[in-house]
């Protein structure tokens, strides 16, 4: 069972369950508990390959036990997020924990992982339960549907679920090269039916000058 | 596959409808509606966009008679882009508290970094003061500040790093304590411009009439890059 203390302290109540969090990450716990390190994600030795292949890298480790565990990164915000059955997408750098009940795995992203500078890979988390994940002040939940798509900076991309699909567009023309960009160079547009969550800062990214 | 309406514990879900036009949509977060009229913005502000959007930076073209009436800060012009369609956009700053400002017929000063969006209906002149800029006229304008704002009332010395900007007072001199320049160390002091003392013998001094805007930190973020994500 996963709460919030405040906005930035995840506190997991647990009674003799697992759940997979970012390595280093428990700042606290009471009662009986076990870390363990989850080498490639927890994904097995499929996982390790996959996950060195795409440099999609996770350090995860499986806490175990009875009591309350309390979980906390640099003092990022934290946002909760419920899965049922559906797909989340998450950049691993933003991953803090999920419930054990939840399969992560990697996925192709394309061209948008490129220009935010995190690579061609994204984490995924797939089931049902609770995932908790990290942005730089508290996210912006923001649903996309078919008569509502909806365009995002990748510099304050966090994560999505859902049905979505994203395209790649590009604001680059003449006037770029002549020093006049827009600023927003580069833009994801989701389409479909899904929500995205969007942090109130922009990570600094290649086409964050143009 | 259904998504719930509110997801996990916490946030709120928005949609083009369930945001707020021209308001916060959190601390952090602004929501500007787009219904055809243009707003100047401060590069790289967007965060997210219901609806068409167009983004151009400031230059010539078919925004010069826009950029002629409202615009007169060159040092500034490859910082500021013009957007223009419909829909609704989000604006943040590197987590910063972001509030939005009514000006009537107003002069206001603020830092440049600090100011994200403003309506062309205000007239945006570099102020004498460098690092800040001026506003004039009637509309509303974005600001982002390290902390809520506290407004202050003249006449009152400031610490130069809390303050965000100040609205119809004249503009503010320094202040260095008298201690700073007497005896000998005072006087090796301005002589070398090494050592110091407390850090707050320097400040800037508000007369007249008016209202002075301080953020509640001290710590004025490098313009870039801005706030990285948590690793």
């Amino acid at each position: 069972m996963f709460r919030l203390q405040g906005s930035k302290v995840l506190a997991v109540d647990l009674t003799g369950d697992a759940v997979k969090a970012k390595n280093g990450s428990m700042v606290a716990y009471d009662g009986e508990m076990a870390f363990k390190r989850l080498t490639g994600g927890g994904e097995g030795l499929r996982g390790v390959v996959s996950r060195r292949l795409t440099g999609e890298r996770m350090t995860v480790m499986e806490v175990r036990g009875q009591g309350t565990c309390w979980f906390a990164d640099r003092a990022a915000e934290i946002n909760l997020v419920r899965l049922h059955g559906d797909r989340l997408r998450v950049e691993s750098e933003n991953f803090l924990a999920a419930e054990a009940g939840l399969r992560t795995g990697t996925d192709f992203t394309g061209v948008r992982g490129a220009a935010q500078g995190n690579g061609l890979f994204t984490t995924t988390l797939e089931g049902h339960g609770q995932a908790a994940i990290l942005s730089d002040g508290p996210a912006v939940v923001l649903r996309v549907s078919d008569r509502y798509p909806l365009t995002v900076d990748p510099g304050a991309y966090v994560a999505h679920q859902g049905d979505l699909r994203q395209t790649f567009q590009s604001g680059v023309t003449y006037r770029t090269f002549l020093g006049e960009g827009g600023g927003e160079a580069f833009q994801i547009r989701f389409e479909g039916d899904g929500l995205v969550y969007v942090q109130p800062s922009e990570r600094r990214t290649i086409a964050g000058d143009l | 596959m259904t998504i719930p309406a509110n997801p996990g514990a916490g946030p709120v879900v928005h949609d083009p409808l369930t945001l707020p036009g021209d308001d916060n949509v959190d601390e952090y977060t602004f929501c500007v509606e787009l219904k055809g009229n243009p707003w100047f913005l401060q590069k790289g502000k967007m965060i997210a966009y219901y609806g068409t959007v167009a983004f151009n930076g400031i230059g010539h073209g078919p925004l010069e008679p826009l950029v002629r009436g409202s615009f007169h800060s060159p040092l500034h012009a490859s910082d500021w882009v013009v957007a223009e369609g419909s829909g609704k956009m989000l604006l943040a700053d590197r987590a910063f508290d972001v509030n939005s400002y009514d000006l009537d017929e107003g002069n206001l000063t603020i830092r440049s970094g600090n100011l994200l969006a403003f309506q062309p209906s205000l007239t945006l002149k570099q102020s004498i003061v460098p690092g800040f800029l001026t506003l004039l006229g009637t509309g509303r304008f974005v600001a982002a500040s390290n902390g809520p704002v506290v407004f202050m009332e003249p006449p009152l010395r400031v610490d130069p790093r809390a303050l965000v900007g100040w609205a119809d007072c004249p503009s503010p001199c320094h202040h260095y304590d008298h201690g700073y320049l007497s005896g000998v160390l005072g006087g090796l002091r301005a002589l070398t411009g090494l050592g110091g003392a407390s850090g707050e013998e320097h400040q800037l001094e508000f007369t007249g009439a008016g209202t002075v805007l301080l953020q509640s930190s001290e710590e004025l973020l490098p313009e870039r890059p801005v706030g990285g994500a948590p690793e």
